[in-house]
């Protein structure tokens, strides 16, 4: 294996810690491993089947390990809540996989009961593989199913079968961790028998932790250049409709209660990564086209950053020397470009945006309606968002009890409805 | 500067896509008016619109210097002018600036509908008519053919007519050699006071109104006091110029030059197209004799999308109509839409370019209602009602009997199609009157045949019932009785007058039941059941339902990429802005326009 000259690569002093006063930030840690063994028809994320250069899931690995020693020492990892290993499919890595999940904890600081979760795939999940991950501190892996119908599964293009997939849950299982299952439904082809069996399979096999997702098509993929050209139906909405709401009655009786919009867990067993993104936990994005978002302060400390200012990175980052008054939170997205990731796993994002209180809040309160809790008055108030929420009761989308605001039954499945109407609500009101 | 001797005017005229406007690019190529490294295929056609779509809308003046073979240099003034028959107007408003024209006719092709139409207009307008036969390199090119429809069928000579290519080029010298020859040069005194035709005008936003004059005597020079005969305007000359094309100031325009002139005056209203330009003391009394008024044939409704875009609409339309004399407008109010503007157009194509030009330049966000026609209500109380929007249709029960415009349709068409032509005439109301044989290839037909029906996508099926061969021009004839009613369309259970239509009795029943159907696939899935109805004073003709929607979430979030979910939502949005909000349905923009596309 060749080792890789390091010291090319640690040259990334200047770090200064912003100190934040008081409590150390609360914040999750995501990491997007951009690798898959083949892209699935459907799929428009970031990834590509991993380069059979020798060293390259190290390297990676290696990568991720330095994006995270720049966040630790900028003190955006001092109180971890939980780590999410993402992508693509990071057990494509390998062993390598345990190295990356060993270095990002190197310099965090993780809360007692911190979630770490790893992404896997029924064709790279390997019980020994899945063993060692535990051993450095995974707790939770979440297995992409997607259907337990062989039929559907070759038209989503997805390089595995029920009887893998099951296999696959299963020693997932036998490591002790918290395993869970994504499942979609609305996909051309798939009828509400098979879809209904496919909810029921998940039940059966034990998981405390099912994703219900409809299919979009997104344009530029196969299935939807298939669909455009007739190659069959595009999906019905009203049976997306139906499917959803069988899964909602399944899974419930069968224990599993809905949290959030698209997730069901037995109590205890929600994501607590999962749960950050929608009541506005900060988060650290390491890897290409990962996202991370951070109070102004954290973002202004790492602009200072030397690495952040290298004329030969691309990236906005090196053209912003503050960040605007008023700015409550930045959310910024690193490039997407794998190499240019491993050449400088640290500096400046691709794009930013800058948030004011009055949007943050929109976005918590947009994002908190995922949420089967729902979101505080307070909070729905900050945002601008009272009179809205109203309007969408009168129309059965939404629900107002005992101080919160929630959606309800029908909400659920017009969620972009309200999501769309409250956030814009908020940001309007910001702008005036 | 130049001697009047050594100045030609004239126009370049045709049927549409003849090749006016890439003739004009050799001829600026050969007169080194424009730099290589400018030079782009039919350069003339600035508007972005044009460039797009492929066609020429304004005329477009340009002045160029020749070096004749004779050994002496010429000033060319040529006005390369659209084509299509709803810009009828532009070509005779050049006309009037010009002694001559170069008619232009496609060799493969031959003469068309508009070749007549334009032929007939340099007639009689008195000015020398020089035939080109065009695209002399196409495969299909037939040029003794053309030529002899073109003596037969306008009774222009044309033995000596120019065969060119605007392609390649040739004949591009000898088309400027016969205009030096033909074209007689402009007439006209020095010694007399400054009168110079307004032919056209636009507004700079730096400069204000920018008016394109034809000095007809004495000349106009920076700095002169003038006056605008028509409403006694008093102003100061700020520049004048000429176009090349871009514009270049000089010193003076004398009689015979075509330039363009400003003034100080930014109000659009004073600068009248068709308007006599003299010298504020001692000037000219009688002001030349100007333009006819044209009338527009169809109206829509003009409404801003977001309503607080209102009075943007007003001053967009102000500015844009100095630019289009044939556009006239009037406040309207929808109960549907708001408040907008019942704009009068004079075609199809004229009243999609506005809307365009309006979107684009004046970054407005438009909803247009389909096009209607003028008619005339004649009231059991014996009064007369002038209907331009189909909302003011007075109540069936008061309603003696109703008028509508004719026209006179004049088809070309080579004599397979004549079948074809006949069918759909007769499904469209039309009366034949007559035809004839301009040639062997080409078949000239007359119809009389309500304007209502040759807007609604008369011309698309011509051209695609005769595989494109059938050519079109029409005239206004006159108002004639017939059985009209008003077709009401509702949704939800609520008129919307803006989708109200006005249909012939006898096919209110199947346009109705075609309309909804079209309505239900243009209107998307609210959050709640639409149903959509046709109905005529109350009586319900067809029915068509929307179903309500009943899903719209997210896909997977993916690692906290909210920005881009956010994105998405907003996309969404912002697709929904671009519609109307009519009594809670949301109703886009085509479905305004669906009446048009209802095939038979
Ligand atoms: N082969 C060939 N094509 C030509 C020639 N002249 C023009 N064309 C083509 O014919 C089409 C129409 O040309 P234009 O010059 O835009 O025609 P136009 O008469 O100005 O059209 P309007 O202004 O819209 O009435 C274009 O696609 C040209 O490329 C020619 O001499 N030979
Ligand atoms: S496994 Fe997931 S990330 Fe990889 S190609 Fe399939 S859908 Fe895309
Ligand atoms: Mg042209």
């Amino acid at each position: 294996m060749r080792s890789w000259p390091s010291s090319r690569w640690m040259s990334s002093p200047g770090h200064t810690n912003p100190n934040p006063p008081g409590r150390p930030l609360t914040a999750s840690l995501y990491v997007h491993v951009p690798f898959c063994v083949l892209k699935c028809a459907y799929c428009d994320f970031h990834s590509a089947p991993i380069s059979d250069e020798p060293g390259m899931a190290d390297h990676f690995a290696w990568a991720v390990g330095e994006g995270a020693s720049h966040w630790a020492a900028l003190g955006a990892l001092d109180d971890v809540a939980s780590i999410y290993i993402g992508g693509g499919t990071p057990t494509t890595l390998g062993p390598s996989l345990v190295s990356l999940v060993e270095s990002v904890q190197r310099g965090a600081r993780l809360v007692s009961d911190a979630e770490i979760t790893v992404e896997t795939n029924p064709d790279t999940t390997d019980p020994a593989l899945a063993g060692r991950l535990i051993g450095s501190g995974v707790t939770r892996f979440s297995l992409g199913v997607q259907s337990f119908d062989d039929a559907v599964l070759r038209i989503l293009g997805r390089c595995h079968t029920a009887t893998s997939a099951r296999r696959a849950v299963d020693a997932l299982l036998d490591t002790g961790a918290r395993v869970s299952v994504d499942l979609m439904c609305g996909i051309p082809g798939q009828t509400l028998d098979s879809w209904t069996a496919s909810v029921e399979a998940a039940l059966a096999s034990g998981v405390g932790h099912v994703s219900v997702y409809p299919l979009t098509l997104e344009e530029g993929t196969p299935l939807a250049i298939a669909a455009r050209v007739g190659e069959f139906d595009a999906p019905d909405d009203d049976l997306a409709a139906d499917m959803m709401q069988a899964a909602c009655e399944l899974l419930g009786a069968g224990g599993l209660q809905r949290y959030e919009v698209a997730s069901y867990a037995r109590p205890g067993e929600e994501s607590t990564h999962n749960s950050g993104y929608w009541t506005g936990r900060p988060y650290v994005g390491i890897g290409p086209s990962a996202a991370s978002m951070l109070p102004a302060a954290l973002f202004e400390a790492a602009i200072a950053c030397e690495a952040w200012s290298d004329p030969g990175v691309a990236g906005v980052g090196k053209t912003l020397d503050s960040v605007p008054p008023g700015t409550s939170r930045v959310r910024f997205l690193r490039s997407a470009d794998t190499t240019a990731f491993l050449r400088k796993p640290v500096g400046p994002p691709e794009e930013v945006e800058f948030l004011t209180p009055a949007q943050a809040a929109a976005e918590d309160a947009m994002l908190g309606l995922r949420l089967a809790e729902g979101i505080t008055e307070e909070l729905a108030e900050r945002a601008g968002g009272t009179e809205i929420l109203g309007t969408l009761e009168a129309r059965g989308l939404v629900e107002h009890v005992a101080g919160r605001w929630r959606v309800t039954e029908t909400g659920w499945l017009l969620g972009n409805e309200v999501f769309e109407a409250v956030w814009h609500a908020g940001t309007r009101r910001g702008l005036a | 500067m130049s001697q009047a001797t050594h100045i030609r005017n004239f126009s370049i005229i045709a049927h549409i896509d003849h090749g006016k406007s890439t003739l004009a690019d050799r001829v600026l190529e050969l007169t080194h008016t424009v730099a290589d490294r400018d030079m782009v295929e039919q350069v003339l056609d600035s508007m972005d619109i044009e460039r797009e779509r492929g066609i020429t809308i304004k005329a477009q003046a340009v002045r160029v210097l020749y070096q004749a073979d004779d050994g002496q240099t010429y000033q060319l003034n040529l006005i390369d002018t659209p084509g299509h028959v709803d810009f009828t107007y532009e070509v005779s408003r050049s006309l009037q600036a010009c002694e001559g024209v170069l008619l232009v006719v496609d060799a493969a092709q031959g003469v068309e509908a508009q070749t007549v139409a334009n032929a007939m207009m340099a007639m009689n307008a008195g000015l020398e008519i020089i035939p080109l036969i065009n695209k002399i390199d196409l495969p299909a090119a037939d040029p003794e053919r053309v030529r002899h429809e073109i003596e037969e069928g306008l009774a222009i000579p044309a033995d000596n007519a120019v065969l060119a290519s605007g392609k390649t080029g040739e004949g591009v010298r000898e088309a400027l050699e016969s205009v030096i020859a033909l074209v007689p040069p402009p007439e006209g005194e020095s010694d007399k006071p400054l009168k110079a035709l307004i032919f056209d005008s636009y507004f700079d936003t730096y400069r204000g109104v920018v008016a394109l004059v034809r000095v007809i005597d004495g000349r106009v020079s920076k700095g002169m006091k003038i006056r605008m005969m028509a409403n006694n305007t008093v102003t100061d000359v700020e520049e004048v110029g000429v176009r090349r094309p871009a514009n270049l100031p000089v010193e003076s325009l004398e009689f015979g030059e075509v330039g363009y002139l400003i003034t100080g005056l930014k109000d659009p209203a004073l600068v009248k197209v068709g308007d006599t330009v003299t010298l504020a003391k001692h000037g000219a009394t009688e002001p030349l004799p100007g333009y006819r008024e044209v009338k527009p044939m169809v109206f829509t409704g003009l409404f801003p999308i977001d309503g607080d875009q209102y009075p943007d609409l007003r001053d967009a339309l102000d500015r844009l109509q100095l630019n289009d004399p044939a556009l006239i407008y009037e406040p309207e109010s929808s109960h549907a839409l708001g408040f907008g503007f019942r704009v009068g157009f004079l075609g199809l194509l004229h009243m999609e370019v506005v809307k365009e030009r309006l979107e684009r330049e004046f970054d407005l966000d438009l909803l247009a209602t389909a096009p209607s026609v003028e008619y005339h209500v004649y009231t059991t109380a014996g009064e007369e009602v002038v209907v331009h929007s189909p909302q003011d249709m007075p109540e069936a029960g008061v309603i003696e009997r109703v008028e509508e415009p004719y026209l006179r349709a004049t088809v070309l068409v080579p004599p397979d199609y004549v079948g074809a032509v006949m069918e759909l005439s007769e499904s469209r109301r039309a009366t034949f009157k007559d035809m004839q044989y301009l040639s062997a290839t080409t078949v000239e037909m007359h119809y009389d045949i309500p304007l209502s029906e040759l807007i609604m996508d008369f011309f698309d099926q011509l051209k695609s019932r005769t595989r494109g061969y059938a050519s079109l021009d029409y005239e206004y004839i006159g108002y004639r009785t017939s059985k009209l009613v008003k077709l009401d369309i509702l949704l939800a259970g609520k008129v919307v007058d803006a989708l109200s239509f006005i249909v012939h009795r006898d096919k209110a029943y199947q346009r109705g039941r075609v309309l909804t159907e079209k309505l239900r696939e243009i209107i998307p899935r609210q959050m709640f059941e639409v149903p959509i109805q046709a109905a005529i004073g109350g009586k319900v003709l067809a029915r068509e339902t929307v179903r309500a929607k009943r899903k719209d979430v997210l896909a997977k979030c993916y690692g906290g990429d909210i920005t881009r979910k956010r994105k998405l939502l907003e996309k969404q949005k912002k697709g929904k802005k671009r519609m109307k909000n009519v009594g809670n349905v949301e109703v886009p923009q085509d479905a305004f326009m669906a009446i048009l596309k209802v095939d038979e």
